[in-house]
């Protein structure tokens, strides 16, 4: 941007971004330290359940089953806090070298909830060799999930299947939904904020493709 | 041989005396500190062998501590924790002197298998 108002909007517009990922980053840092204490102080209560002297004390079963349930919600919290932790650096660079799979690994898991509200399942297919490109990390995941959210406008349940892909030197993102029918196609991928979020994806380095069922 | 003495340091105190007691139940011989003050003060008088620190500390950082463990018995095996999911802090760990690198929450089997590897790597540097 030339004019010198436009650049001091920009830098400001920076600032705020790094200050609300550092504050998200060092609050899921502060997460984690509960979840910590949560599991050691569930893995002591079993410890001790372990130590009881009569191998059959009253309610065993449902104590463990509790203890299992929450042992799986202090791993899920965990996986969602190192995805917040992951998103919240993601201002620290305004370019950066990112592997395109993690974005879309961890974009899908944050975009889940989302999905979810659709009935709809958001699945990865990974590239088994590291999708390295070098761009702007927070507009890229701005405009991929701007897409999930084009296409969950327009859909109800199934799946959609996010596949980050390289042909040739051209970083691709296949997006196949499993339920589409051609008139969802269209008016998706005719509708003018997808076609601005096609181009500035192609702008930022990646084609975005939307396929029906593979 | 003598008995292994592990020394806890985490800033969280419900973290690292639940994590002491459950050691404990292992019949393991644990101390616990807070700061790396007092982790430094434990070390010269009860010569822990095994040390698990927390790298995000205030006061002095655990990577400090570590050096400075270090350079009172280079023996010390030290295995560092942290938060977060980057390797960063724990290369950083590594290249000065850290035996190996968990993020928290960890699983108490995985620690307990670090530990003893930090035991035995301390005894055969003897």
């Amino acid at each position: 941007m030339k004019d010198g108002k436009n650049i001091v909007i920009v830098n400001n517009n920076q600032n705020e971004l790094a200050f609300l990922g550092k504050i998200t980053a060092s609050t899921t840092h502060e997460i984690k330290n509960v979840l910590a204490i949560i599991q050691e102080s569930s893995g002591l209560l079993e410890d001790i359940l372990a130590m009881s002297e009569s191998k059959d004390y009253p309610h065993k079963d449902r104590f463990i089953d509790t203890l299992n349930r929450i042992q799986a919600q202090i791993q899920r919290g965990i996986d969602i806090t190192s995805n917040l932790n992951h998103f919240a650096h993601s201002p620290d660079n305004e370019r950066s070298d990112i592997d395109f799979n993690d974005l879309i690994k961890n974009l899908s898991m944050l975009a889940a909830r989302f999905a979810r509200l659709k009935k709809v399942m958001l699945i990865t297919e990974l590239s088994d060799v590291p999708l390295i490109i070098e761009t702007n990390s927070v507009q890229l995941q701005m405009n991929i999930f701007g897409a999930i959210e084009i296409i969950l406008n327009h859909i109800q349940d199934g799946t959609i299947k996010l596949i980050p892909d390289k042909q040739d030197t051209q970083m691709i993102l296949q997006l196949y939904y499993d339920l589409l029918t051609e008139e969802q196609f269209n008016c998706i991928t005719t509708c003018k904020q997808w076609q601005e979020l096609e181009s500035r994806l192609l702008d930022l380095g990646i084609r975005i493709l939307l396929h029906t069922k593979r | 041989m003598d008995e292994l003495k592990i020394l806890l340091v985490d800033d969280e105190q419900e973290f690292v005396t639940t994590l002491a007691e459950r050691l404990e139940i292992r019949d393991m011989n644990v101390f616990v500190a807070m700061d790396g003050e007092t982790a430094l003060t434990i070390v010269e008088q009860k010569l822990p062998q095994v040390i698990v620190l927390d790298v995000m500390m205030p006061g002095i950082n655990g990577l400090d501590v570590l050096e400075r463990i270090k350079s009172i018995d280079s023996r010390i095996q030290v295995i560092l924790l942290s938060g977060h999911g980057s390797t960063k802090d724990g290369i950083k760990g590594l290249k000065l002197g850290a035996f190996d690198f968990l993020i928290k929450p960890i699983d108490i089997d995985e620690l307990i298998t670090k530990i003893n590897e930090g035991w035995k790597k301390y005894c055969d540097s003897q």
